[in-house]
């Protein structure tokens, strides 16, 4: 398992966009992937589940990976989270 | 005429089209070919795709990416692992039928993302419902009614517009929309604003009372719908809507330039906010920076004082939002006229002049601090400057200050950062900061004018009483001397000086402003274009023409009579 803790930089949070991005871009690792938002862990391959956890800018994240892919997940993960997701 | 909420600006005349709402009943039934109803399920989402990828090019074409992506947006939600598995489930194991298997688990989103206090989320509720309606309708065989047929001069009246809807206007001919539902953050009403289609939302009973092909007018600055219009309403709204579009246009050119006078002066041009979401709005709309940033929303409407980490997350998010452009925060403003139960703050006779704002924090020292304190914390991550509201003497400043240099003290032990430099100044909204804003000038970092208060105060009038309300006016006589005052004041002793006041964006205070030597406007996000472009209409010398003969006059009459006859 591997992990790391973010601040989410973009101005509008994981709204529609970047969550329907990030989602789509975990789908791809055979790995779990959560997110640990206020204590709870959210499913990073699920939009729904992301957009119900309401992240907005400025929160602070846990990215957790588990599974053969992790390390390569975690990476794409934290790339997206830090630039912003390119807003 | 009926009467609903002002959504979209601009004026419409047209035909109304009644977009009318199909039942999507069903009587839900257990399967046991569940093979056949798991694929008959997966053809309605994939059908559903299909069209929604079409509607989506289509509104990419008509409007742009952001819409377009709303809507590609409903594909990646019903595609959601999560989601779409639990629908297969229930359809596969638990041998429901598509339809209800469908509803169950979009309602459970639906309510999941209502409760979330916060608009994007529940905004969120609304495109569920909208993929909800679609699929059932695609497995319930109904056809929906096409909107992207309707002739040119139609207004749309719906119970509510659903993205999905919107993808079929073509803003060629779609003059109006009017619904029964939402509000000014609503989809109906963003989609609305992108379309640059006037809208009047939470018009009552509007699918009932108004009928296909009846023509109306659609007013979306007022929120009026007229009804059964008369020869003269039509030219009159025609000539208002022909001068919305070209004032529009004109508007449009000062966007993303610098507020400069027509001799080349240059100022800021800030908004006023009330929580850190309308940082974003006042971006949207062209503001250089923030010029108040009202920190009350944190206070109100809870059980409990809001923590330290709480208010620090709030200003950082508006700084982050800024990146880097000037942010005012005030610092509490608050009294007895408030209700907050949790404050212990008494019911009094009169708590405008009662224990209030800086009075009412600097005996609260423990709830002062915190605010401070997170106010510093945010400062690492903007340009953050500190005001205190309803300074009426040197020693409250002072006494604030010291404040500001212990809670700088507090951070340094804890090793947190922030910006040591952070400059504190003063609302000057009361009679008497106006009076000594030669001291107060000396020891504050900036000055901000409060016109609202500071014409109340100077005037011993509240704008809210109508028979002494003719004395509210910042064209008195004694509110300008007041203005001209405190900008001379800060002028100086080299301190920048503001006005977050109403009268800051007003045409006829503007000449006076500028000759005065006022160097930060803020006013509400939708005004900041037309104070750009009013400014722009002034040269130093000409406005300081108007000042000299505006400050010789004795009655606010003549210089109201004056003022309307030069701008």
């Amino acid at each position: 398992m591997v992990s790391k803790k973010l601040t989410i930089v973009n101005a509008q949070g994981f709204h529609m966009r970047p969550a329907s991005t990030f989602a789509t871009a975990m789908g791809k690792y055979g790995c779990d992937v959560n997110i640990k938002h206020n204590g709870k862990d959210v499913n990073a391959k699920s939009l729904m589940n992301i957009i119900a956890a309401c992240i907005k800018c400025g929160n602070e994240v846990e990215i957790i990976a588990d599974g053969p892919d992790e390390q390569a997940a975690l990476d794409e993960a934290v790339k997206m989270i830090e630039s912003g997701f390119g807003e | 005429m009926l009467k609903g909420i002002a959504a979209s600006e601009g004026i419409g005349i047209g035909k109304v089209m009644i977009v009318e709402e199909h039942s999507l009943e069903y009587t839900p039934k257990t399967v046991t070919d569940t093979a056949a109803e798991l694929a008959r399920y997966r053809d309605a989402v994939d059908k559903f795709c299909e069209e929604t990828t079409e509607q989506a090019d289509a509104l990419r074409k008509s409007t742009g990416d952001k819409e377009a992506e709303i809507l590609e947006g409903h594909i990646q939600m019903i595609k959601d692992p999560f989601m779409g598995g639990e629908i297969e489930k229930l359809i596969e194991e638990g041998g429901q039928c598509a339809e209800a298997a469908l509803e169950q688990m979009c309602n459970m989103f639906i309510e999941m993302f209502s409760a979330v206090d916060d608009d994007v989320t529940q905004q969120r509720a609304a495109d569920v419902k909208d993929i909800k309606s679609a699929i059932l309708a695609i497995l319930l065989g109904i056809k929906v009614v096409k909107i992207s047929d309707a002739p040119a001069g139609t207004v749309l009246v719906a119970k509510e517009v659903t993205p999905s809807m919107t993808a079929g206007i073509n803003k060629e001919n779609i003059v109006g929309i009017v619904t029964e539902t939402g509000s000014q953050t609503s989809h109906s009403a963003i989609l609305a604003r992108a379309l640059e289609i006037p809208a009047v939302l939470s018009v009552e009973k509007a699918t009932s009372t108004l009928s296909s092909g009846e023509q109306i007018i659609v007013d979306g600055s007022t929120g009026d719908v007229v009804t059964a219009p008369s020869e003269a309403e039509i030219s009159e709204y025609s000539a208002k809507r022909d001068a919305f579009l070209r004032e529009k246009r004109e508007l449009e050119n000062y966007r993303g330039k610098k507020t400069v006078s027509a001799s080349g002066e240059e100022y800021e041009l800030f908004c006023n906010i009330g929580t850190p979401k309308d940082a974003t709005k006042a971006m949207e709309a062209d503001g250089e920076g923030v010029g108040l940033f009202r920190t009350e929303f944190l206070f109100m409407d809870r059980n409990a004082l809001p923590t330290e980490d709480e208010q620090f997350e709030a200003y950082k998010q508006a700084a982050l939002v800024l990146k880097g452009k000037g942010l005012i925060i005030r610092t509490l403003d608050i009294g007895g006229d408030k209700d907050i139960p949790y404050l212990g703050l008494e019911k009094e006779e009169n708590p405008f002049m009662g224990f209030r704002a800086i009075r009412y924090c600097l005996k609260n020292r423990d709830l002062f601090k915190s605010q401070i304190k997170a106010i510093l914390r945010a400062s690492a991550f903007g340009d953050i400057r500190i005001m205190f509201p309803l300074i009426t003497a040197v020693e409250e400043l002072r006494a604030g200050k010291a404040l500001v240099e212990e809670a700088k003290a507090d951070l340094r032990a804890s090793g947190i950062e922030f910006n040591e430099n952070i400059p504190v100044g003063v609302m000057t909204e009361t009679a008497a900061s106006g009076v000594i804003a030669h001291l107060l000038a000396k020891e504050a970092d900036f000055f901000s004018i409060g016109t609202n208060d500071l014409t109340g105060y100077t005037m011993a009038a509240d704008r809210g009483n109508s028979d002494v309300a003719y004395l509210y006016s910042p064209f008195q006589p004694s509110v300008l001397i007041m203005i001209k005052r405190i900008i001379e004041c800060g002028k100086a002793e080299g301190i920048p000086v503001g006005m977050c006041g109403e009268a800051a964006a007003n045409p006829m205070m503007i000449p006076l402003l500028i000759s005065f030597g006022l160097t930060e406007f803020s006013v509400s996000a939708p005004s900041v274009l037309k104070v750009r472009k009013n400014i722009a209409k002034w040269t130093k010398d000409e406005a300081d023409k108007v000042a000299e003969k505006v400050m010789s006059m004795a009655t606010e009459a003549e210089v109201l009579d004056y003022l309307k006859g030069i701008v």
